[in-house]
Parts: structure tokens; C-alpha cells; sequence
């Protein structure tokens, strides 16, 4: 009888411990604890300038005291496990307002020197492993909090050959000098040939081979396919072989109209056979 | 001689025609597209050139939009990167756009400048020279390109009978070139970049490709992704980002790596495991003549060889590298099997070294002895760091003691050749080698009464503010008032303000990159040629231009040196009806391709040692050439794999492998032995660590242009100290702290940072050098290697405290 207490109340206490740990797990999975509101890793890189500081040479760790504020802070704090993963209804109706592309293509210029640079790293990385960039862009996924891009690549394995981070947690971010360079900004649409008409792709494809990856439900809402249920983009959306550097070196011909002979000039046929 | 080996070649030629590996064995120079004007309303017109920054020499198309550079994209039509760049490359466009271009030229006047023009200007520098030829110095780069190098060049030794020229890339690759000489008798890589596309096993010597040269390094591990096997080593004094992707890390003592080749071949030897019939067909033995010492020191027997291995054991290479005895039997087991594809990669860890000569020599010469060389995948391969230290330094020979096409000035043979080129009068070029990148500032910032008989040096694309060794004795001086200095004369020519133009008496605004037409060669062996593509801003020009202007203005104020042996100007240029153009005018400068008229005459000089290249205008179809780049049938071959038959057009039939260039003259390739010494500094009590000093993926360089690029400048603001955590933990430093490094030459205040990029062990440090508020260089040792005179910047001993 004794016995039989005692085990109900270790299983009782290693229930209530276990659940603790595995809803505290997920919380801690869902919301990396950051020491001010607004450095959210979604922020665009902007006015670093401002952000000198020498004394500021590493970024501080939130104070236990403060840990309650900085996560009420955020404001899509969810325990809902479903956000984890990457839950799409492929045939829901997605609407995309003028604005939310406009929206999308600030985003995106914010981390990009111009259009078809690499974008920079908005995010802490770990100086020396790729496979922790891996473990999270090779699939992609989008939490109510977080959105991680899928590579838009194949798997490269020198990750930060191309993508630098921009927030260093070494040292105060600190622009060496202003810049005068105005890259070339995104194009806003592909052309189309009529209303309706499927737009062509816009931009090269080289290194942009995996369209899901920027119009995918893992992508910006702005710029996301209306059409995610379609797999096979290139059906409709046809690349550039100027962008993609495809062209071949010879002049792109036809073969010759038929020669028709004008009867205006040319003496007849008939008559010379006869002369 | 040179006709003999046309023959050979045609007669090569021929017979290989019928072999279906010719196809392969020789590349055809391709006229590859070049973009131009995007289709649609854009008006961006895109153009190709190659990277403006390191050595590896990978082709991008620049997009440009009403006179500015808009974006980059990596060129699919190179080889070199497949349409790949790194972080650099794809902002280079940006690079041109700094808000503080220098844009006019400045004179100093006490500690400021005033603004004058460029016709005063160049009298100013003609107003030096004129007064003392044999006191001015030009200073220049493996960034020049390699029409500007050999103006320069050409001025130098063929104007003005002075031969105090030299480049940055003392400091970066002279003993590559003499590992080169020594090993081959003639410089530069047999290998190309095709080699990583076959190696089974790649060795890193002391070398960080995954930050330095990440285009070629993911070249090797991408193939992994394609279910390849390649086993890495990487030989290194601190782990780095390419330690991460390798099977094993060696981490071995400074200077190690003279002790780990002996101990490879000691188990080559003793295990019967070297190729035997590639030895004894086209290999020599050497060994530095101590009585006599020299570049190509002394024969000896393979017996003595064997002898003088024999204490290498792994058991005392251990002892010497700290590098475990087992991995010093894997290496040479694995040099020791002949089915595998072995190449090797170093860049400066094995140049920047007291013994560079030797660990270069020493690691070919492990190649040959065990037969790995001469077939795809099977090659000693030098990395450089520069886009041009190949093209211009190592070929055009802007070196002290060398001519055009791998002469040298004390050859009576070499400067007659160069004077019938060159038009001169005989005996116009003096036989006697001037000062190297070292002796040349240490001249500079000695009192002219004490000896110091450099009285002007020009510097053009580089910045020695920044990256001179031991800066404090070498640089710094200049700027010191009370150091007897008043009469001597600093003229930068620049894009940028930088260290160096913070001492500089005369600033001269340059053009850069696409701003200017240019041809570099890669470390590859390949050239490559780019087309101006937008203005230099304000009143920035050429570099080549401004050589050009200074020799004119010399020659009209009857300077005998600036004329031919027919009383024409060294560097007259003929339009196409034969009228000389004023190319000395800046208006005038871009009536003709002043660069082509450059290259088809330094291209007479390339024969000699079988280095030919193509006409100017192959380079404009081709996205770079390897050479010998030679003739057949109207076809223009670039060669892949030198000294190789099937391969290299020169080897004549039935070689195999020929060393057609070798200095025993047998056709033989020399493996030397070297003993194992110390670094020239070692850490003791006082001074109880070992200071390295490198670059990051980011910052090419002293961060001139990198650092105004915001993405790079972000990502890597500043310098830091890499330490150990245990050696942080004993002297109280915490991540971040502010620490004082000293060593005996200067001391500098930097942040510390832990488990950073990159880990040193314990009694090591390491500090970037890129930081031009934190220079590194005032911590480093300007001891020389004897042969090459290359400094050693990693491996200076230093201490540590909390600021």
C-alpha cells in the first residue's frame, strides 16, 4: 500500500516535472529570449551608424531580472505547437495587396546591395559550422514569430563564402565609411504580353533555381504565388536567356524567306526561254 | 632556341592531332558572349571583367546603368568560378563608391594639402626625378595590371638606368617564385585549378582557402555534395573556418612544416614507397651550400639525401611540429600510395616564413619524390593573393633584380634582349640588381646623411602604410619630425585615403578597376583582360597614364633616358595611319588602346621562357587564357598541366614529363633537403606568446576598398585578438576586453575574442590585419627569408595584458 503511494506520487511529480520541461522546451524553441523588443532578428539592417559605440563591444545578455520583459516583449508569443512546422493549406486563397508586394520588396532590398546580391545574415551565426545554417534554410520553415527562408540553391557548402552577418555580436556594427553605390533595385513584375498572360521571370534564375524558396508559403506574403498548388513554375514563367547567361555565340537566325520573284522587275520566264 | 621549340611544338602538334586525348589535353580559345545591353527598358548594359580583389582570379559581368556600376553576378562562362563569386566579388561593384574618393591631386604643405593641378603635379615628380635619378624609387604592386607594371617597369629600367623598383608582392609571394626557381628553373605553378576537380586528397599548408580563397575551396568540398570522396588535411597553426570541412586538423608548432615534409620523405625512403623511375628519371638531388650559400646550392647523391632524412623520424618530427606520429604516418602513407590523387595548396604560411625558400622547395620536392605530379588532381599548387602578382610581378619581373618575361638584370644575355625590345642603346640597363620592398624603406626612412640614399619613392596600388613589416622602423618614421626625414619625398598615387597617403607629400588621384581598361594574370597561369566601363570620378586617372605623363614631361625637358635609340619616346604609340598619338594628354589617353599597344610589345619578351601569350585581342574573346597560350592553324591553345606530354606543347615526344626549363640543364627537377631551424623569433619569458597575423573572409587586404562596402564593413567592423580561452582565463581577460599586445618593435590596444572565427591553441595568438585604425604591422618582424627577402608577418613573439 505504502509502496503503491509512493510510486503514484513519483509518477505524479515526474509528470508535472516532464511537462513542465517539455512546454518550457518548446517555449524556449519558439522564443529565443533577446534582450530588447525591438532587436528582433526580422528588423531590417538599418542605421547602424547610429549604433556605435566602443563600449558597447559585445552584445549583453538579458539580466535573469529582465528575462519576464523581454518575453512579453514579443508579440506572437504562442505555446501552439502546430507553428512549428510548416502546417499549409496549398489551396487556400492567398490575396496580395499593391502594398504588401511593395512591403516585401523594401524587405528584401534591406538585406541586399542590389538585386541578385546574396543576401546578408540578419542573425547571430556560428563562426565555424555550416551545418547550423543547414539545420534550419535547407528546409525552411515559418513560425509565428520566425520566417527562415528556404536556400533558393542547391546546397553549397561554404555558406558564409557569400552570406556575411550584419549584427556582429563581437563588436558594435559600425559602417567604415558612407557609401555612395545605388545598386540596381529589384524589378517590380515580369513583363506580360496581355492581360492575363502568364508575367515572365524577371530576374536571373541562376542561384534563384528553387522558385518556392522567395514565392513559397515560406517566402514574404508580398511576393508569394497566388498559385502555390502549381509545381512545375517554369511552365507558364519563362526565364531570360540574357539573365541567365545562356545566350550561345552566334547571331540567333532564321532561315531565309522564300525568294519570291517580283514580277514589277524581272523580265518573264517565259519570254527569255523564248529569246 | 626559341625557333628549335616552335618546331617542337608544331611537330607536337601534328602527331597529337591524330590522339583523341588532344581534344581534352588542349584547350580551344573559345570567343565566349559577352552580355551587353539587357533587352527591355532597363538600359543596363553588362560587360565582363575579372574580380578586382585576391589571386583566384574568377570572372564577373558588371551591370552598369547611366555611367555607374548597379550590380554584379558571378560569369557562367568562366571557369575559373562557374558563375560563383564570394561576398567580395559581388560587392565590387561597390567598392568604386566610397564618399571619400580622392577625386584631385594634393600637395603637403606642413600637416595639410592643398588642392593643385595634375600639369603641376607632374612636374613636381619630374622636378624629383630630374635631380636625382639614382635616389628615386617606384613602389609598386601585384595589383598593378600588367600594361601598368610594365610602363613602369619599362620607365624604370629602360628610362631611367635605375632598378629600385619592386612590389607589395615581395611581401606575399617571393618565395613561392623561389621555391619555383630552386625546385623547377623556372617560376610559376605546373598545376591549374582543374586540379580540384580531380584531387582524392587535398593538403592545406598552412593555408585557410574557406576565408581566403573561397571560390576554389568550395570548388573541392561542393564535389562532396555530389557524393565525391576528398579527404582534407589541413596543416595549420590555428583552427580556422577550413579546419571545419577537413577529416583531419594537424596542428602543428611555428615552423613545423620544415620538420613534417622531412618526416614525410624519411617514410617515403624507408618504407620503399617513393616512385623510383619518376626519381630516377627526372629528378636531381640538392642541398643548400652552406659555405656558398644560393638560390640553387649543391648536388648531392640520393644516398646522402637518404642520410641526412634519417633522423626525421616521426617520432621526432613529433617533437619538433607537435604533430602526433601517427598523422605523420598517415601523410606518408598516403604519399606513399601511388593511386591516389594528391595536390597540395599553401599561400602565405609557406611565403611569409623565414625558411620560405625552403618549406616552398621542400613540398614540391615531396611531390616529386613520391610521383605525385604532372597528371590532373596530382600537383604542388601555389595560391596567390593578389589578381596580378602572377601577371605583372612574376612576369612582366617588376622585381629589383629582374626584366620582363623571367629575365634578370645581371644577365648580359637578358638586358640585351630587353634592349633590342625596348629599342635602347646598348648598355642602357644597369647590371646592378636595386633595393628590395625591405632595403628599399629602410633606405627611405634613414637620414640621407646617415646613408639613406632613397631620397623619392611613388607608390602606385598599394598601401606599404599598412602593410610593411615592423612599421614602426620601416613606415612611421616619415612621419616623424624628428627624425631627420625633411628631404625625403612620399608621392601615392590612390583611390582612397589610407595610412599610406597619411604620410604621402603628393597624393595622386588613380582610376580603379572598371574604370580603366586592364589585364592581370591569376595564379593559374591565366590572363584575363576587362574594357573600361565608367568614368573615374573628379579628376581621378590612370595609373598608367600618370607613369606615361611623368616619362613624357622628362623626355621634353631632355632627359636622354626617355628616348630611344632613334630619339623617340619610350613609350610612343602610333594610330592606325602611323601618326603618334599624344597619349601623355589626358584627352588623348583613350584615342588608342594604350594597353594593347603595352601588351603586344611586352608579349616579345614571354618566349624566353616558354610563358607566350596570345594577341591582345584573344584576351577580349576569352574569359582568360592559360599559358603557353600557342598558335595552330589560326586556333589559339592554352595549356593546362606544364612539363606534362599530352599536355604541355613543349615537352617533346617520348618525355613523359620534361623540366625543359631545369637550372642542372638535364631536364631534371631538383628535390631539395633542408634541416629543420627555428622561427627567427620564439616566445621566452618576456615575451611569452606567438603573435600570427592574416585576413578574414571579408576584408581583402588592408580594407581599403572592403571596408566602404557597408555589407562587409558590417559583418567584420574592426581588429580583434584571437586568443585561447584558458590563455584569456589566466590573464583575467574576459570576451570583449580591451588588451594591450606588445611586442619589441610597438604595441597596440585592440578587443579580445574568444571562440571567434577562428581558435588558436594555447600560447598563440592571432590579429587581423585589415584595420587601418589598428595596424598589426606594428607588432610584426621584419626578418627576412635570405634567398627570396620575404618577411615573415606570422610569427612574432608578444605579450599580453588587460587594458
Amino acid at each position: 500500500m505504502d509502496n503503491s503511494n509512493h510510486t503514484k506520487r513519483t509518477a505524479l511529480i515526474a509528470f508535472v516535472v516532464l511537462s513542465i520541461a517539455v512546454v518550457g522546451y518548446f517555449t524556449g524553441l519558439q522564443s529565443p529570449v533577446r534582450p530588447t523588443g525591438d532587436q528582433s532578428a526580422m528588423a531590417p539592417a538599418t542605421n547602424l551608424a547610429g549604433n556605435r559605440s566602443d563600449e558597447q563591444a559585445v552584445l549583453p545578455a538579458t539580466a535573469y531580472t529582465d528575462m519576464a520583459e523581454a518575453t512579453r516583449a514579443r508579440t506572437s508569443w504562442t505555446t501552439q505547437l502546430d507553428g512549428l512546422k510548416n502546417n499549409v493549406d496549398l489551396l487556400a486563397e492567398i490575396t496580395i495587396q499593391p502594398a504588401d508586394k511593395a512591403a516585401a520588396l523594401l524587405a528584401r532590398e534591406a538585406r541586399r546591395a542590389f538585386n541578385g546580391a546574396p543576401p546578408t545574415i540578419p542573425h547571430p551565426i556560428d563562426q565555424l559550422s555550416d551545418q547550423a545554417c543547414a539545420a534550419c534554410h535547407a528546409d525552411g520553415s515559418k513560425t509565428p514569430s520566425l520566417r527562415i527562408p528556404r536556400m533558393s540553391h542547391q546546397f553549397l557548402t561554404n555558406c558564409t563564402q557569400c552570406h556575411v552577418e550584419q549584427n556582429p555580436t563581437h563588436m558594435a556594427a559600425a559602417l567604415f565609411r558612407e557609401s555612395e553605390f545605388a545598386g540596381l533595385p529589384a524589378p517590380t513584375a515580369g513583363a506580360r504580353a496581355y492581360t492575363g498572360a502568364p508575367p515572365i521571370i524577371p530576374h536571373s534564375t541562376w542561384m534563384r533555381s528553387n522558385c518556392m524558396s522567395c514565392h513559397g508559403p515560406t517566402g514574404l506574403h508580398g511576393i508569394q504565388t497566388t498559385h502555390p498548388w502549381r509545381q512545375n513554375c517554369q511552365q507558364c514563367h519563362a526565364p531570360s536567356a540574357f539573365l541567365d547567361q545562356t545566350q550561345l555565340d552566334r547571331e540567333i537566325d532564321f532561315l531565309p524567306p522564300p525568294p519570291v520573284v517580283d514580277e514589277s522587275t524581272a523580265a518573264s520566264p517565259n519570254g527569255s526561254q523564248n529569246e | 632556341m626559341i625557333d628549335a621549340a616552335r618546331v617542337e611544338r608544331r611537330e607536337f602538334i601534328k602527331a597529337s592531332a591524330m590522339a583523341a586525348a588532344s581534344a581534352i589535353a588542349c584547350g580551344t580559345t573559345l570567343a565566349l558572349p559577352i552580355l551587353g545591353q539587357e533587352p527591355g527598358s532597363t538600359g543596363i548594359n553588362w560587360e565582363k571583367a575579372p574580380c578586382r580583389f585576391c589571386g583566384t582570379g574568377c570572372h564577373v559581368q558588371v551591370g552598369v546603368q547611366a555611367g555607374k556600376v548597379v550590380a554584379v553576378a558571378g560569369d557562367k562562362n568562366a571557369e575559373v568560378n562557374k558563375g560563383l563569386l564570394c561576398v567580395k566579388g559581388y560587392h565590387v561593384g561597390a567598392a568604386l563608391y566610397g564618399e571619400d574618393r580622392l577625386t584631385q591631386p594634393l600637395l603637403r604643405q606642413g600637416d595639410r594639402y592643398r588642392a593643385i593641378s595634375w600639369d603641376d603635379a607632374i612636374n613636381i615628380i619630374a622636378d624629383r626625378i630630374e635631380a636625382a635619378p639614382e635616389r628615386f624609387a617606384f613602389y609598386g604592386s601585384g595589383q598593378w595590371t600588367i600594361p601598368e607594371g610594365y610602363a613602369a617597369q619599362k620607365f624604370m629600367k629602360g628610362g631611367l638606368s635605375n632598378n629600385h623598383i619592386d612590389p607589395n608582392a615581395r611581401l606575399c609571394m617571393a618565395s613561392a617564385v623561389t621555391g619555383f626557381l630552386a625546385t623547377y628553373g623556372v617560376d610559376e605553378p605546373a598545376g591549374c585549378y582543374d586540379d580540384f576537380d580531380a584531387c582524392d586528397v587535398l593538403i592545406m599548408w598552412g593555408n585557410n582557402p574557406a576565408e581566403m580563397h573561397p571560390v576554389l575551396f568550395s570548388r573541392v568540398i561542393d564535389r562532396r555534395s555530389r557524393g565525391d570522396e576528398v579527404l582534407l588535411i589541413d596543416i595549420s597553426t590555428r583552427r580556422t573556418r577550413t579546419t571545419e570541412a577537413c577529416q583531419h586538423y594537424l596542428e602543428m608548432k611555428p615552423h613545423g612544416d620544415l620538420a613534417i615534409a622531412n618526416g614525410i620523405a624519411h617514410l617515403l625512403l624507408k618504407n620503399g614507397t617513393y616512385d623510383q623511375s619518376f626519381v630516377e628519371q627526372f629528378c636531381n638531388f640538392k642541398a643548400p651550400d652552406d659555405e656558398n650559400p644560393n638560390l640553387h646550392g649543391k648536388l648531392i647523391s640520393f644516398d646522402k639525401y637518404r642520410q641526412q632524412l634519417e633522423p626525421y623520424t616521426p617520432e621526432y618530427v613529433e617533437e619538433l611540429s607537435g604533430v602526433p606520429a601517427e598523422k605523420i604516418r598517415l601523410l606518408g602513407e598516403l604519399f606513399g600510395n601511388r593511386n591516389l590523387k594528391i595536390t597540395s595548396l599553401w599561400c602565405m604560411g609557406m611565403n611569409q616564413h623565414t625558411r620560405g625558400t625552403a618549406i616552398n622547395t621542400m613540398v614540391h620536392g615531396i611531390h616529386l619524390l613520391s610521383g605525385h605530379f604532372g597528371t590532373p588532381g596530382d600537383a604542388p599548387t601555389s595560391l596567390t593573393g593578389q589578381p596580378s602578382a602572377c601577371g605583372t610581378v612574376r612576369e612582366v619581373g617588376t622585381l629589383s633584380h629582374a626584366l620582363p618575361g623571367g629575365r634578370v638584370v645581371t644577365d648580359a644575355e637578358h638586358r640585351r634582349q630587353a634592349e633590342h625590345f625596348w629599342n635602347l642603346p646598348e648598355g642602357r640597363i644597369n647590371p646592378q640588381p636595386g633595393y628590395h620592398t625591405v632595403a628599399m624603406w629602410e633606405s627611405f626612412c634613414t637620414p640621407t646623411n646617415a646613408g639613406g640614399d632613397i631620397g623619392t619613392i611613388w607608390v602606385q596600388v598599394t598601401n606599404p602604410g599598412q602593410t610593411l613589416p615592423n612599421l614602426n622602423k620601416l613606415f612611421n618614421p616619415k612621419g616623424n619630425a624628428r627624425a631627420g626625414l625633411e628631404d625625403k619625398f612620399l608621392i601615392v598615387s590612390e583611390v582612397y585615403p589610407t595610412a599610406t597617403t597619411q604620410l604621402a607629400d603628393l597624393i595622386l588621384p588613380s582610376a580603379m578597376w572598371v574604370e580603366k581598361n586592364g589585364v592581370v594574370g591569376n595564379s593559374e597561369r591565366r590572363t584575363q583582360q576587362w574594357f573600361k566601363m565608367v568614368e573615374p570620378p573628379g579628376e581621378a586617372r590612370d595609373d598608367c597614364w600618370q607613369t606615361i605623363a611623368v616619362a613624357h614631361r622628362l623626355y621634353e625637358r631632355g632627359l636622354s633616358g626617355m628616348k630611344d635609340r632613334n630619339g623617340r619616346f619610350l613609350f610612343e604609340v602610333k594610330d592606325d595611319s602611323g601618326t603618334p598619338v599624344p597619349i601623355w594628354d589626358w584627352n588623348h589617353y583613350y584615342d588608342v588602346n594604350v594597353d594593347e599597344h603595352l601588351f603586344e610589345e611586352y608579349r616579345q619578351f614571354t618566349r624566353l621562357k616558354h610563358k607566350d601569350l596570345a594577341p591582345y585581342s584573344e584576351y577580349v574573346k576569352a574569359r582568360g587564357l592559360r599559358w603557353p597560350v600557342v598558335e595552330q592553324d589560326g586556333e589559339w591553345h592554352e595549356t593546362h598541366f606544364r612539363f606534362s606530354e599530352g599536355f604541355d606543347p613543349y615537352v617533346a615526344d617520348g618525355k613523359g614529363i620534361q623540366f625543359y626549363h631545369s637550372s642542372t640543364k638535364d631536364d631534371r627537377a631538383q628535390i631539395w633537403f633542408h634541416p629543420w631551424v627555428p622561427p627567427a623569433e620564439v616566445p621566452d619569458d618576456e615575451y611569452p606568446f606567438m603573435l600570427t597575423t592574416g585576413r578574414v573572409l571579408e576584408h581583402w587586404h588592408t580594407g581599403s576598398m572592403t571596408r566602404r562596402i557597408p555589407e562587409l564593413s558590417r559583418a567584420m567592423p574592426g581588429a580583434y585578438l584571437e586568443i585561447h580561452a584558458q590563455d584569456a582565463a589566466d590573464l583575467d581577460i574576459r570576451n570583449g576586453d580591451k588588451v594591450v599586445v606588445e611586442s619589441r618593435r610597438g604595441s597596440l590596444e585592440l578587443q579580445a575574442w574568444i571562440g571567434g572565427r577562428g581558435e588558436p591553441p594555447q600560447g598563440t595568438v592571432f590579429i587581423p590585419f585589415f584595420d587601418e585604425t589598428l595596424l598589426a604591422n606594428v607588432l610584426t618582424l621584419d626578418a627576412l627569408d635570405p634567398f627570396s627577402k620575404q618577411p615573415d608577418y606570422k610569427k612574432s613573439a608578444v605579450r599580453i595584458r588587460r587594458a
